[in-house]
């Protein structure tokens, strides 16, 4: 160490460059890109996120490849349903459970309150996380449908319809991820309360399997994961537009969350 | 020139547990200040409701001219305050120069990542993950965090904890050089050594109340009492010879023995001293294992914390 110490800024009012557009844009997409350099660095969290999916679909490929279309699969190839609900599972994963678990994790470590103690405002972490989000479930639902080809399901044609349903369910499931870390005040309970209210919600909702019980349908089509698989399933293999009426369901939720992280986020690790 | 901090009547509860109870002291610009205390004296809970991340029940509080429990002051204040925390942390899989060029992007007008990183005693580890560090250079990176703002008041929550001693005395010259340089510090320590070196003023907490403040060297009036001048008892003397208890009861205010050794405590160790060499030499005697000590740092604090102690309010000297 040494003692040469330059003159820290003088007392009174600084007169740095005034926070316009253009300097939080550049705060954002610093934060994005430390936010990615966490990520990939960390060989666990990069293969969960994307080897899982992708032998998820080989799986169902090798037990249903030779399914064409069927009513059980609701007039639909085996794979051509798995493959939206596998894109739609990967994107849950992503946003939803790995958020939850890595903000309680870093909340634990100290990590969020480091991050407290700068000037760094609170929207732009969290729009950081969206967007290291986004990223993330594109370049899986890219992966699930190359694979997907392998196994004949042919490429998606409603693209844009496709990101409209991805980034409002990034973005809602990222809201409610955000809801659950800020309810669960210990890191250690953080992956099984996720995991737990996510895996029936995803049993119902016809991840694993189709669902023809008008009842559990009629009760997971008011929950957010059923109409994110549909709002995918649509442009992915049966070439229809947005269905707007699944999208307003997923923003409500995503808007629950909103209100759950705004209102019980904590970044400290001790409670008041 | 206001103060860069100003607290007073400070007041903070968790539950039943009354953390701080009546907390008051300023830090001047320029100046390192060290809050003393025992563990549960309320010295974090202080430091946090300073720092913005607790809300105050009751008091003023004052930084760098913002309220920190205002939020709309809390972006301004974060620009202008550093802080290296016990229980803050950085992301493992990142290098060392990528957590500060983090950070740096962060503020308005950053100091060099290069430069902190030196300041630090980082340079050579700069590629090193986060994850490999030892504990000590950990404490280093949070060091260089809490510098990389260009902050004008920087809180150091126990330093040097975990530091070697090389690594102690050269975190002690940086803080001094911070210091000559303009910077403001308000730290906390266990370690009177550290208080003694570093600060120009202590604020002694205890129970949730200030007990003692004022320079090191004075706090509780050590500079002025109870300098204690100890020493062998002749052969064939009693405690009643001596000069200082038989002319001034005043002065010396006890005198026992153990195993020969007499203590004097005296307000005026001068003349005390002057009196008993003086009899001393004239009679022949030699005033064998004779030392002439203040109480330190440590004897105050343990004594103004002692457990039940009542606060003092006499003592404070703000």
């Amino acid at each position: 160490m040494t003692t040469a110490v330059a003159a820290p800024r003088r007392a009174g009012r600084p007169a740095g460059p005034p926070a316009g557009s253009r300097s939080n844009l550049r705060l954002l997409a610093h934060q994005v890109r430390y936010e990615q350099l966490s990520f990939w660095r960390n060989p666990q969290s990069a293969v969960f996120t994307f080897i899982f999916p992708v032998v998820f679909v080989v799986i169902m490929g090798a037990l249903f490849g030779g399914i064409g279309k069927s009513s059980y699969f609701g007039g639909l190839s085996a794979l051509q349903y798995y493959v939206p609900t596998i894109a739609a599972l990967s994107v849950l994963g992503s946003c939803y459970g790995q958020l939850a678990v890595a903000l309680a994790a870093r909340r634990q470590a100290g990590i969020l309150k480091r991050v407290r103690a700068t000037p760094l405002p609170a929207w732009a972490y969290f729009a950081g996380l969206l967007a290291h989000c986004v990223l993330v479930s594109v370049i899986d639902i890219a992966l699930i449908v190359v694979v997907g080809r392998l196994y004949g399901v042919p490429f998606p044609s409603h693209w844009l319809a496709i990101m409209l349903t991805l980034v409002l369910g990034a973005a809602s499931f990222c809201a409610l991820g955000v809801a659950v870390a800020s309810v669960i005040s210990n890191a250690e309970a953080a992956p099984a309360v996720a995991q737990l209210v996510l895996f029936p919600l995803m049993f119902i909702s016809g991840t694993y399997l189709p669902i023809h019980s008008a009842l559990l349908n009629g009760v997971s089509g008011w929950l957010p994961v059923r109409p994110f698989n549909e709002a995918l399933t649509g442009p992915f293999a049966q070439h229809a537009g947005a269905d707007w009426r699944d999208l307003a369901v997923l923003a409500a939720w995503g808007a629950v969350g909103a209100v759950v992280a705004v209102r019980r986020f904590r970044w400290d690790p001790r409670p008041e | 020139m206001p103060n860069a901090v100003e607290v007073s009547g400070l007041r903070k509860s968790y539950g039943q547990v009354h953390a701080v109870r009546d907390v008051g002291f300023t830090v001047g610009y320029g100046e390192i200040v060290a809050l003393l205390g025992p563990n549960g004296a309320g010295k974090t809970t202080t430091l946090e409701i300073l720092e913005g991340f607790r809300t105050r029940d009751d008091g003023t509080a004052e930084v760098l001219g913002y309220d920190p429990g205002e939020r709309s002051s809390a972006r301004e204040l974060r620009e202008r305050t550093g802080l290296v925390l016990q229980d803050v942390a950085v992301e493992p899989y990142l290098t060392v120069r990528e957590t500060i060029a983090r950070a740096a992007g962060y503020y308005r007008a950053p100091r060099g990542v290069t430069e902190v990183t030196g300041l630090a005693g980082l340079t050579g580890l700069e590629r090193r993950k986060v994850r490999s560090l030892s504990g000590g250079q950990k404490r280093r990176l949070d060091l260089a965090l809490g510098l990389i703002g260009n902050p004008a008041l920087l809180y150091l929550d126990e330093p040097t904890t975990g530091f070697d001693p090389a690594a102690r005395r050269d975190a002690w010259q940086l803080v001094r050089g911070l210091r000559a340089a303009g910077m403001t510090i308000l730290l906390t320590t266990h370690d009177m050594d550290e208080a003694q070196a570093l600060a120009d003023r202590v604020v002694l907490l205890s129970g949730g109340v200030v007990v003692a403040a004022g320079e090191p060297a004075a706090l509780g009036g050590r500079d002025a009492e109870r300098t204690r001048i100890s020493f062998r008892l002749p052969a064939g003397c009693t405690a009643a010879d001596l000069p200082v208890s038989a002319h001034s009861a005043n002065s010396a205010n006890s005198a026992n023995s153990a195993n020969g050794m007499v203590v004097v405590e005296t307000g005026t160790p001068t003349q005390a001293l002057h009196r008993l060499t003086d009899w001393a030499i004239r009679r022949g005697h030699v005033l064998a294992g004779l030392t002439v000590e203040r109480p330190s740092l440590e004897d105050v604090y343990l004594e103004l914390t002692r457990a039940g102690a009542p606060p003092a309010p006499e003592r404070i000297m703000r």
